[in-house]
């Protein structure tokens, strides 16, 4: 007699509870919701409001489910979504049970009520869960007879955002996003019962209704275009993709955010060789699912009518730019670099925005073609011991060996140093928020005043002066011990960004409360291309890998893989942007090889122009029309990210590739203009294409860190103002004047308001607005009372209305004079 | 003819060219391209109903020397390519080309790697007919159009840059409304 | 002798009988009521256009004929009743195979098929009919857009009284918006 075999009898983990769905048993941790266990099953209950980054709110019922407990059926069916496992419970989703079909069903017709007909007019119409559900589940026609609940439309939330109430299904995924996820509650629910509605404090008053929103303040987000792309109904919508397309005829590719350090991952959409929206791609190491709305909504300066499209030659007659062919106009630049090279030199500027390939491709022609060490890529402020700090504790860093974006969310600890997360880098803001939020993450601000990413970390501000960042620091271990004591916890991380260049001392003093303290320390530059442009040496001092250039064993190990001659690579370091600059004013250098470098972000924008005119010889790489198009000799169009692959190394040091997402429209990458005009100087790069540039760069390891000497720079004297003065505070908003913003009118729409910032103390007797001058120029700015210390003045860096390095000249921590602007 | 290019510009061909040209147009020999569903269209268009002699058309030719209008009718495809092209060649000049129906002016629906993308890129098309299939009207109203563009070619290539110089086209009327009884 | 009398005899009787041969073009463009010609872009009884950009047209043709890109409308500059219209339309009837399941596909009832068929032209660039070629011409009572909404406050006024508003508009009567152009031809 044969006999069944005996069901092995499987043990439930610690942890781990067993339940039925459907019929099948399954073991899940405790605490899951039911809904995500019923997915791992292959079972997919339909939802509205569930997001997996979200709180539970059970708001849209949809995912109504049989449940029985102990052997008891519950009363009525339970929203999934909402309900943790437990163990021994039963439960029956649409598949088995009619009762939950059913359930599932009226939601659906009662959904559908209010919703108006117009899928073939809104732009989530072919993308739609409601769609989709309503005609998988829904009824082939409705029951309602009456007339459906109208709203004016649309409502807009923003210049960007815009809201329809009658398709919305009140899910609150909106609402709950921009409290919990983004910490700016200008979003949320007004009214009850039957006129129950999303809204904001505008509208609130714009249509008299009963209630206004829990915090009552006007919309103010960085992130409010991740509400349009989580909402399940057409009710959220972007007025810069309105009616542009449909999804149906749009090709996705997925790409990286080019806008600043984080890397983002991104979906970009186009139709017809024109991109016409991006979304959040999803990464969950990286931005999760959320990117900000710079990210998602800057992208059209590559359409822009001035864009440079044909390369372009000074005639040496009229002085003017002329169009030229690519023969010609390579012919040219490689004539007259040679020409300068023979002479005094050429300079390199390759800027901050490039991919890691286009930098190698610079750094390389800079050794190669132009022999020489010139080439810094930082359009910024910079500093000698910035350059030793990013030799020493930045270069070759990997995720697996530096602070990654999952540490900062596990981190007990984290010091923000003269980093201003949300405006810079918008991702790490959110994973310091969430990790604030979910693991309570202290976050300490060394700062000047309590702004929005202060409050919004939970965080805590240690205001100092500008410019006495350096000098805060150092007093952690004396001022304040629980700090001191609490970054020796294990995982603690400071952050620290590319402001700190403009504080003598301020590197060397993080250093030291590393060594110290044992915290772990990670450089958060502001631009995209800065972490790859090291890493392939596009720096003074460095050669690709992290090899510095004074060591003979780096420079012959470089020349082998590069095929040189023994000795060919040059030994000395080469001079900095300023260095460069100072050498064209005075005659010492002769050319300048250019990127996407706009004088006005330079330290010294005067000097700059100044050296510009000076140079014999100036090569623009560009996309758009800049002022080192009006100097330059050559100038060689390139392509925007959209229009290339490549990879751009983010602030962690990861890698983050994109292939091209639009193909055929003969814009060319960077490092194959170089590789072009390299073989014509006689110089063979084999950055050809960026894969191959990626692969010549593959055969230079990375030498491990460590090697280079940390920098040891006292700290500088603290600024301090005098009478009518102040010391400056500045950085840069994140949506702003940039290049890269432009012809975007609905994005600018939503940057924050251009006001200057000063103490009660300091504003007094100034009126409601502040003149800021220096020598060079004024800004006038309305006021605002905020709590920096006294004698200090906070500008926006380059917002409209407020240059500060273009109209002042001056930087963070610069002394200026102030004045009372008027009333106006 | 080949005479009209050693003559002197002048009095004699303004007129000259309207005579040649009205011969030539009322005596188009078709050199059939029939290649699918199209064909059926052109091949009733020979018929009675539609009666194609009516414009000095009726000998559809198979010999391409004896013929002076090709009429590509239906899908090229890349391994047809070469031999449209041959046939073409080998029509003595003044040769024309009419693409009948979507498939043979732009690729049609086919939009894939097997059929030429419009049978311009491989030989000069003077008329191009929309229509899957076009009826037999349609190709009538093309062979009208291609008719009027005949009468108004310029013989010999002084007058031909003359006529490029002033800009002038000949104007596409539909032939129910030009050839609309009064 | 008999078999040539004979043979002359069938072309002589032929004499009498009805011609056969249709005298294109002499007699117009003859086409049966519903046949595929090319399209139209319709009106609203006030010259508003029907079209709302909603690309299902586009989405729906087989051969990739269609390219429409929508707009946004706004009170200074309205086109069609609601929120959207179509601000760029074009086909390409060199890929066009006139399979209708574009006007099907469209929720407006703004596309349809007239019979005009002649077609043909000697430049592909003039076959790709833009909006202005495709929109119905203005019959009595209509208007160019950009206008107000002379017919109703909203869209829905538009789209439950269409035929009613017709009427009072004064578009002639047993003639419907949609094959204005058949008449227009003649």
């Amino acid at each position: 007699m044969t006999m069944a075999p005996e069901e092995p009898k499987v043990e439930v983990p610690e942890g781990y509870v067993k339940l039925t769905i459907d019929g099948e048993e399954v073991i899940a941790p405790k605490g899951e919701l039911l809904i995500r266990t019923a997915e791992r099953l292959g079972t997919v209950i339909p939802r509205f409001c569930d997001h997996p980054l979200l709180d539970p709110a059970g708001a849209c019922r949809q995912c109504l489910v049989e449940v029985e407990m102990n052997g008891r059926p519950m009363p009525k069916p339970q929203a999934s979504c909402t309900m943790t496992v437990a163990d021994g419970m039963v439960v029956k989703t649409q598949r088995t049970s009619p009762v939950a079909d059913k359930a599932q069903q009226g939601v659906m017709e009662l959904l559908l009520i209010n919703h108006p007909l117009d899928c073939p007019i809104c732009d989530k119409g072919g993308e739609c869960p409601l769609q989709n559900q309503a005609m998988a589940h829904g009824r082939a026609d409705s029951r309602f007879r009456d007339t459906k609940r109208t709203f004016p439309k649309p409502l807009p939330i923003s210049t960007q955002v815009l809201l329809d109430r009658e398709r919305c299904v009140l899910c609150q995924r909106c609402t709950r996003f921009s409290d919990q996820i983004a910490g700016d509650p200008f979003i949320d629910l007004l009214e009850r019962g039957a006129h129950q509605q999303i809204g904001t404090a505008e509208t609130a008053e714009i249509y008299d209704a009963a209630s206004h929103t829990a915090s009552g303040k006007p919309f103010q987000s960085y992130f409010s275009g991740n509400t349009i792309q989580i909402c399940p109904v057409g009710a959220l919508t972007s007025a810069q993709y309105r009616f542009r397309s449909r999804p149906f005829d749009l090709v996705s590719s997925p790409s990286v955010c080019e806008h600043c350090s984080s890397g983002c991952a991104e979906r970009t959409d186009f139709r017809r060789g024109k991109v016409m929206r991006k979304l959040a791609g999803e990464d969950p190491e990286v931005n999760e699912e959320w990117i900000c709305d710079k990210g998602r909504f800057a992208f059209r300066y590559a359409t822009a009518a001035q864009r440079l499209r044909t390369p372009l030659v000074r005639n040496a007659e009229t002085g003017e730019l002329e169009e030229a062919s690519w023969t010609q106009a390579l012919a040219a630049a490689a004539d007259g670099l040679a020409k300068a090279r023979d002479g005094k030199g050429v300079g390199v500027l390759p800027g901050g925005r490039l991919t890691l390939e286009d930098a190698y491709a610079y750094s390389k022609f800079a050794r190669l073609a132009l022999r020489t060490n010139d080439i810094d890529y930082r359009a910024r402020a910079h500093s000698a011991e910035e350059l030793d700090f990013l030799a020493s504790r930045v270069v070759g860093t990997t995720p697996e060996t530096g602070v990654t974006f999952t540490a900062l969310e596990h981190a007990p600890l984290v010091l923000c140093v003269a980093f201003e997360p949300e405006e810079e880098a918008p991702a790490v803001f959110l994973r310091l928020r969430k990790g604030a939020r979910k693991r309570r993450t202290k976050v300490v601000h060394i700062g000047q005043w309590t702004t929005p990413a202060v409050s919004k970390t939970f965080g805590e501000l240690l205001a100092c002066v500008p410019g006495g960042e350096a000098s805060a620091v150092e007093g952690i271990a004396q001022h304040a011990p629980d700090l001191d004591e609490a970054l020796r916890a294990e995982g603690a991380v400071v952050l620290v960004g590319e402001r700190a260049a403009e504080v003598p001392g301020l590197f060397s003093a993080l250093h030291r409360l590393s060594e110290r303290t044992g915290a772990r320390l990670a450089w958060i530059p502001r631009r995209a291309g800065e972490r790859g442009a090291i890493e392939v040496g596009a720096l003074p001092t460095l050669l690709p890998g992290g090899r510095s250039v004074e060591d003979a064993a780096a420079r012959s190990e470089v020349e082998q893989v590069w095929g040189l001659e023994a000795g060919a690579l040059p030994g000395t370091p080469g001079r900095d942007v300023t260095g460069m600059l100072n050498a064209l004013v005075t005659r010492d250098l002769d050319g300048l090889l250019v990127g996407g470098v706009d004088p006005a972000d330079l330290p010294d924008p005067a000097l700059a122009r100044k050296a510009l005119a000076a140079a014999s010889f100036v090569v623009s790489l560009e996309m758009l029309p800049s002022e080192v198009t009006e100097h330059a000799d050559v100038v060689l169009p390139i392509a925007p990210v959209d229009e290339k692959a490549g990879s751009f190394l983010n602030w962690e040091g990861r890698r983050r590739e994109f292939s091209i997402t639009l193909e055929g429209t003969g814009a060319l990458p960077d490092c194959r203009v170089l590789d072009t005009l390299g073989v014509e100087m006689d110089a063979d790069l084999f950055t050809q294409t960026p894969a191959a540039a990626a692969g010549d760069l593959a055969r230079l390891a990375p030498k491990p860190t460590g090697s280079a000497a940390a920098p040891d720079v006292p700290n500088g004297h603290v600024p301090k103002a005098g009478d009518g003065q102040a010391v400056l505070a500045t950085w840069r908003q994140l949506i702003d004047e940039g290049t890269l913003q432009i012809d975007e009118p609905h994005l600018a729409g939503t940057a924050r308001p251009v006001v200057a910032r000063m103490s009660k103390a300091s504003a007094a007797g100034l009126g409601r607005r502040v003149t800021v001058s220096t020598e060079r120029g004024s800004v006038t700015l309305p006021l605002e009372v905020a709590d920096l210390p006294d004698g200090v003045v906070w500008l926006p860096a380059n917002s409209p209305g407020s240059k500060v390095r273009a109209t002042l000249g001056a930087g963070h921590g610069a002394v200026v004079t102030i004045a009372a602007g008027g009333d106006q | 003819m080949g005479l009209e290019e050693n003559l002197p510009n002048g009095i004699l061909l303004a007129s000259l060219e309207k005579v040649v040209n009205w011969a030539r147009k009322n005596s188009l020999w078709p050199a059939t391209f029939g290649l699918a569903c199209c064909a059926i269209e052109m091949m009733t268009t020979g018929g009675s109903r539609y009666d194609i002699a009516r414009f000095g058309m009726e000998r559809f030719s198979a010999t391409p020397r004896q013929a002076d209008l090709m009429i590509v009718a239906g899908r090229v495809t890349q391994k047809m390519a070469p031999v449209l092209r041959q046939i073409y060649d080998q029509m003595a000049e003044p040769k024309w080309v009419l693409a009948m129906g979507v498939c043979a002016s732009s690729g049609g629906m086919f939009n894939n790697y097997a059929v030429v993308q419009g049978v311009d890129h491989i030989v000069p098309v003077d008329m191009y007919l929309p229509g899957c299939p076009p009826r037999p009207e349609m190709l009538l109203d093309a062979i009208l159009k291609l008719h009027a563009k005949i009468q108004d070619e310029p013989m010999g290539p002084r007058r031909a840059a003359l006529r490029a110089a002033s800009g002038e086209r000949t104007e596409i009327i539909p032939s129910s409304v030009k050839y609309a009884k009064k | 002798m008999f078999d040539a009398l004979k043979g002359f005899g069938v072309t002589f009787s032929n004499m009498f009988k009805k011609v056969a041969t249709e005298e294109y073009p002499e007699i117009g463009a003859p086409a049966a009521p519903r046949y595929h010609g090319r399209h139209q872009l319709n009106r609203h009884p006030d010259g508003l256009e029907k079209c709302v950009g909603c690309e299902l047209c586009a989405w729906a043709c087989p051969a990739d004929a269609i390219f429409v890109e929508g707009g946004d409308n706004t009170e200074e500059e309205r086109y069609s009743p609601g929120e959207r219209y179509g601000k760029d339309y074009q086909i390409n009837y060199l890929r066009c195979i006139g399979c209708g399941l574009c006007v099907e596909a469209c929720p407006t009832r703004s596309l349809t098929m007239i019979n005009f068929y002649e077609l043909a032209d000697d430049n592909r660039q003039d076959l790709i009919y833009t909006k202005e070629d495709l929109l119905a011409p203005l019959l009595p009572g209509m208007e160019q857009p950009p206008h107000p909404m002379r017919l109703g406050d909203n869209e829905q006024d538009y789209y439950v009284n269409g035929p009613e508003l017709a009427r009072d508009r004064g578009v002639p009567s047993g003639e419907t918006v949609e094959t204005s152009e058949e008449k227009a031809m003649q």
